[in-house]
């Protein structure tokens, strides 16, 4: 998984924290509450159940039973949820409540007198009950000591609805809360982080050649970054022109002293050396060793910031018209065939120099037809197309075995290959530095073909 | 044929006049682009070389302001830098053809006559008008297969009016073509060496290659021929 916005990370760790938080408070809230309404429930248990004895009375049979205008209204009503009973302590049952008629429920509890009990038990339908069982000695009137178990229930189920309405309640406002948390921090952070998505968008616009450089009016806390990353865009540009300046009079100053040496050695007194010629292909040497080299120096070597994009065809065209003018005599027929919306991402000196060592190299050879395409590269993956670029002539072409031979790495500067000059091995070398490929292969038309790929990115 | 050549470095300027001038050409040096600019303004030019590092007018700016005052005559470049950006430049300014240093002289020649060729009408390297056929590449001039020895200035004025078949051309054009500032430009002598020509070129009388229009000049009078 790749690097994630700064403000998905923000709002994801914010997330986990307020879930952990909320998680505990909830937690802690229901906690309380179900302490709470138990030891309500367990109050209200008691209270039945002294009612019920403060109300009992004996009955002819040597039994107890609860006065009926003292008692609680819903121990008569068969399914109030509030159940009672009396048991004699040899098992006769004294009293059992109107309520629990048909509901199941067994108390079957066997007490020592002056104990109590507190406990779950299940109706027959299996829904839970909270009851409370106690043992009393009664002295009946004759004098006689009797041991009575006093038992009182209610229904669970309203408790549990209660306790799901109460979580209900406190997952609903929690949630909502976090919610609202979540929404302002996300707001409050696209705010905060504008300056940053229009650095980024400025820079994207920078790499697609539509600005130079980034705008201003950015906060304090970024004015070091954007300052200095303008600085460094003009420096870089400003850094090749230089570089191409300094290169471009070295090449002057190397080459005019070259080529009087090799005038001289033509002339009057240079003709007649036994030398001459050696000297004259030294002077070549010489010559090539510096074309090639500062060739190479002087390219951009991949895609300079603030560029924009280069139109193929308005780069290839006044090189194709420029050609044309200077070998008029051969009457070559030179096809220039360019996909539409074609772009090369670089420097467009590097596109210039590839291109015009092709195509002259196919002049030179072609015994009257060239062809020169270009096509973008396609990725879906990758911000800018590549470019594919084809020159073909029909002329001699390339041997297969010599193929491999001009795309060596280091200029076969001494062993060149059959008339093809530096003009390859330059163009080699232009290529990689810019990220691409060069490949020789036969062309349709007969002789050599030559296809330059520079990837998408 | 007049030819300009505009170098700032002097040996190098030196060595390819001497040549230039052996080989037959009359030629104009200039150090800079000013000098260079007078001299194309003032001359009557069949060609110009221009290096393109030029000091005080750079070479793109000189072929253009030529270009701009209707001169029409070939122009070559000379280029150390050997850019391609700055090749198209050049050709598109108005240049012709572009040669990088260092070049050897032959290269030079053999661009120079093909540009004066081209520039006469001529497609064909060998010119042929009639019964003549003149090779500048090897001088060399023959009369239904027959070889002719002409001396050289008489080779220039051949070449020169050959170059032009067709056309009128002044005894003063041909004076100022031809002959170096310094020759003595009597124009008896055009006449003396045209007369010279027509009876090596035309023994018998038969051909009649130049002719001449009173008060106006000579012609070159066969017609061209143009197939291979």
């Amino acid at each position: 998984m790749g690097p994630r916005s700064l403000s998905t990370r923000l709002l994801a760790s914010v997330s986990i924290l307020l879930i952990v938080f909320f998680g505990i408070t909830i937690a802690a809230l229901d906690f309380a509450f179900r302490r709470v309404t138990e030891q309500a429930m367990h109050d209200r248990l008691e209270a039945q159940m002294l009612a019920l004895i403060s109300a009992s009375e004996e009955d002819s049979s040597g039994g107890l039973l609860p006065a009926p205008e003292k008692t609680e209204e819903r121990l008569k009503n068969p399914g109030s949820g509030l159940y009672g009973e009396i048991l004699r302590s040899d098992g006769y049952p004294s009293w059992r409540s109107n309520s629990l008629t048909g509901t199941g429920l067994d108390f079957a509890v066997q007490l020592p007198s002056g104990q109590r009990q507190y406990r779950q038990l299940h109706r027959g339908d299996g829904s839970p009950v909270r009851a409370l069982s106690r043992s009393i000695a009664w002295e009946f009137d004759n004098g006689v000591t009797r041991t009575f178990v006093y038992s009182v229930a209610e229904d669970l189920e309203p408790y549990y609805a209660q306790l799901n309405r109460f979580r209900g309640q406190l997952f609903g406002w929690f949630g909502l809360l976090m919610l609202l948390l979540l929404g302002s921090l996300a707001f409050l952070l696209r705010r905060l982080l504008t300056p940053l998505r229009r650095i980024e968008h400025e820079i994207e616009e920078i790499e697609a050649g539509r600005m130079t450089e980034l705008g201003a009016g950015y906060p304090r806390e970024l004015l070091g970054v954007t300052t200095n990353l303008n600085a460094l865009l003009r420096g870089e540009r400003e850094r090749l022109a230089r570089y191409r300046n300094t290169l471009g009079n070295l090449a002057h100053s190397f080459k005019t002293p070259l080529a009087v040496m090799r005038n001289l050695l033509s002339g009057v007194p240079g003709r007649d050396l036994p030398i001459g010629k050696q000297l004259d292909e030294q002077v070549g040497r010489m010559d090539d060793i510096v074309k090639y080299q500062l060739k190479r120096a002087a390219a951009s070597g991949g895609t300079g910031l603030g560029t924009a994009p280069i139109d193929v065809r308005s780069a290839l065209e006044p090189l194709r018209a420029a050609l044309l003018k200077v070998y008029a005599d051969r009457n070559i027929d030179c096809e220039l065939v360019i996909a539409p919306a074609c772009v090369f991402t670089g420097d467009r000196e590097d596109l210039t120099e590839v291109a015009g060592n092709l195509l002259d190299n196919a002049f030179k050879w072609s015994r009257g037809k060239v062809r020169m395409t270009a096509h973008p590269i396609s990725d879906p993956t990758a911000r800018r197309d590549g470019l594919r670029l084809v020159v073909e002539d029909d002329g001699p072409g390339i041997p297969v075995d010599e193929r491999a031979h001009v795309l060596e790495r280091g200029a076969r500067l001494d062993e060149r290959v059959s008339g093809q000059g530096i003009g390859l091995s330059v163009v080699r070398e232009l290529a990689q530095l810019n990220g691409g490929t060069i490949a020789i292969d036969e062309s349709p038309l007969g002789g050599a073909f030559i296809e330059i790929r520079f990837p998408a990115t | 044929m007049r030819v300009l050549i505009v170098e700032d470095e002097k040996p190098l300027r030196d060595s390819v006049v001497e040549q230039l001038r052996q080989a037959g050409f009359n030629v104009d040096a200039a150090a800079d682009g000013e000098e260079g600019l007078y001299c194309a303004r003032e001359y009557a030019l069949d060609l110009a070389i221009v290096d393109l590092g030029l000091p005080k007018l750079n070479g793109m700016e000189l072929i253009k302001k030529l270009r701009a005052e209707g001169k029409s005559y070939p122009v070559l470049i000379l280029t150390a830098r050997d850019k391609w950006q700055d090749k198209v430049e050049g050709l598109q300014a108005g240049a012709d053809d572009y040669l990088a240093k260092p070049f050897h002289f032959e290269e030079l020649l053999a661009r120079m006559q093909a540009l004066l060729r081209r520039s006469g009408g001529w497609a064909q390297p060998v010119l042929r008008c009639g019964a003549v056929a003149l090779d500048p590449r090897t001088q060399e001039v023959t009369v239904n297969a027959r070889r002719v020895d002409l001396t050289s200035f008489e080779y220039r004025i051949l070449e020169y009016l050959i170059h032009r078949a067709g056309e009128v051309i002044s005894k003063g054009e041909l004076t100022e073509r031809l002959y170096a500032q310094d020759f003595d430009r009597d124009s008896n002598t055009i006449e003396v060496f045209i007369g010279r020509l027509r009876r090596k070129l035309d023994p018998d009388d038969s051909i009649k290659p130049i002719e001449t229009l009173r008060g106006r000049g000579y012609r070159f009078a066969l017609q061209r021929e143009s197939a291979a």
